[in-house]
């Protein structure tokens, strides 16, 4: 799977303004409902709120994937957030979270939005792939990184 | 009276529900029709995957176990719509579904079903050179002891599977 099938500019949004946690959650949720086939948005925040509560989805270097399984979606849903300044998100190594990948799938799914999940993990490992993202300017930029590295272009990117 | 010789008697198609496998499963059915083989479909429930997600803390426990769940039950449909396709051509196909690490349970099916041909679909991109060493379907060319055929050309294996 190619996560550049499921994300596009408008899938993108540079410059966050939530300060917290929730703050964060819900914007990236209310532009899953402005670019996504989204039939409640409370439903799928409580879902990815839900799941937040069971273990932060804050991982290392300044990265979160909250995620969830949501009947509210009609097919694998992804949306991408960069806050330059950063935020408490819980992150395992207790440092801000800058990129922020929320990810919401139907339960029939399951399959694609695993692989899109571990795909990122992978991604995220490449330390010019974060910065190249952290830096965006523009939702183009974010999107064109994920090409380049899903092209097989990680190490020079 | 001399014995004929069989090169393929019977194939494994690896199928992972990606749109690659499905045209796999279409030219294993076309090849198995016309050479007259024993085909069985493999879909594994990629148990390493979760198992790393979740010693990322991406998943929690219950998590895993719950998509360990779903992704068996994605693996008994699409190994249903395999069997479905074989029958549309009057190809039977067997189907086999295991949980584990992909390479090596594919690996063990080719032996325990003593099949001469892995039949797979186009690899799967790779992120990095590091990477590649890592990818699945790689991984499964490395491993496996017999032939292995890995297939391309969606549109043409459309028209031949729609022409038999």
């Amino acid at each position: 799977m190619k996560l550049t099938d499921y994300v596009a500019p408008e899938h993108v949004k540079i410059d966050l303004e939530g300060g917290n946690k929730e703050e964060i959650i819900e914007e990236l949720v209310s532009l899953l409902v402005e670019t996504s086939d989204v039939s409640d948005a409370d439903v799928i925040y409580e879902a990815v709120m839900k799941r937040e509560r069971e273990g932060s989805t804050g991982l290392e270097k300044g990265v979160a994937i909250p995620h969830a399984k949501s009947d509210a979606v009609k097919g694998l849903s992804v949306v991408i957030g960069v806050s330059r300044e950063g935020v408490d998100f819980e992150a395992q190594d207790g440092k801000p979270s800058h990129l922020f990948f929320l990810m919401v799938a139907p339960t029939s799914e399951s399959g694609p939005h695993v692989q899109a999940i571990a795909k990122i993990v992978k991604m995220i490992k490449l330390d010019k792939f974060r910065k190249k993202l952290i830096e965006a300017k523009k939702p183009a930029d974010v999107v064109d990184a994920i090409a380049r590295v899903e092209n097989g272009e990680g190490e020079e990117i | 009276m001399t014995n004929e010789v069989k090169p393929i008697s019977k194939a494994l198609l690896y199928v992972d529900g990606s749109e690659s496998s499905i045209t796999a499963a279409q030219y294993a059915i076309v090849l198995s029709k016309k050479y007259g083989f024993s085909l069985k479909a493999i879909y594994v429930v990629n148990d390493t995957l979760l198992t790393e997600l979740l010693g990322a803390k991406v998943f929690v426990k219950m998590e895993k176990m719950d998509y360990e769940r779903d992704l068996e039950e994605d693996g008994k449909r699409y190994l249903n719509y395999v069997v479905k396709l074989g029958e549309r051509k009057g190809v039977k196909v067997q189907t086999a579904l295991r949980k584990g690490i992909v390479h090596e349970e594919i690996s063990r099916e080719v032996e325990e079903s003593e099949c001469s041909l892995l039949i797979q679909g186009e690899l799967g991109e790779v992120l990095s050179l590091r990477d590649s060493f890592y990818e699945e379907g790689e991984r499964i060319l490395r491993k496996v002891s017999c032939a292995v055929l890995v297939v391309k050309n969606k549109k043409n294996v459309d028209w031949l599977y729609d022409s038999i």
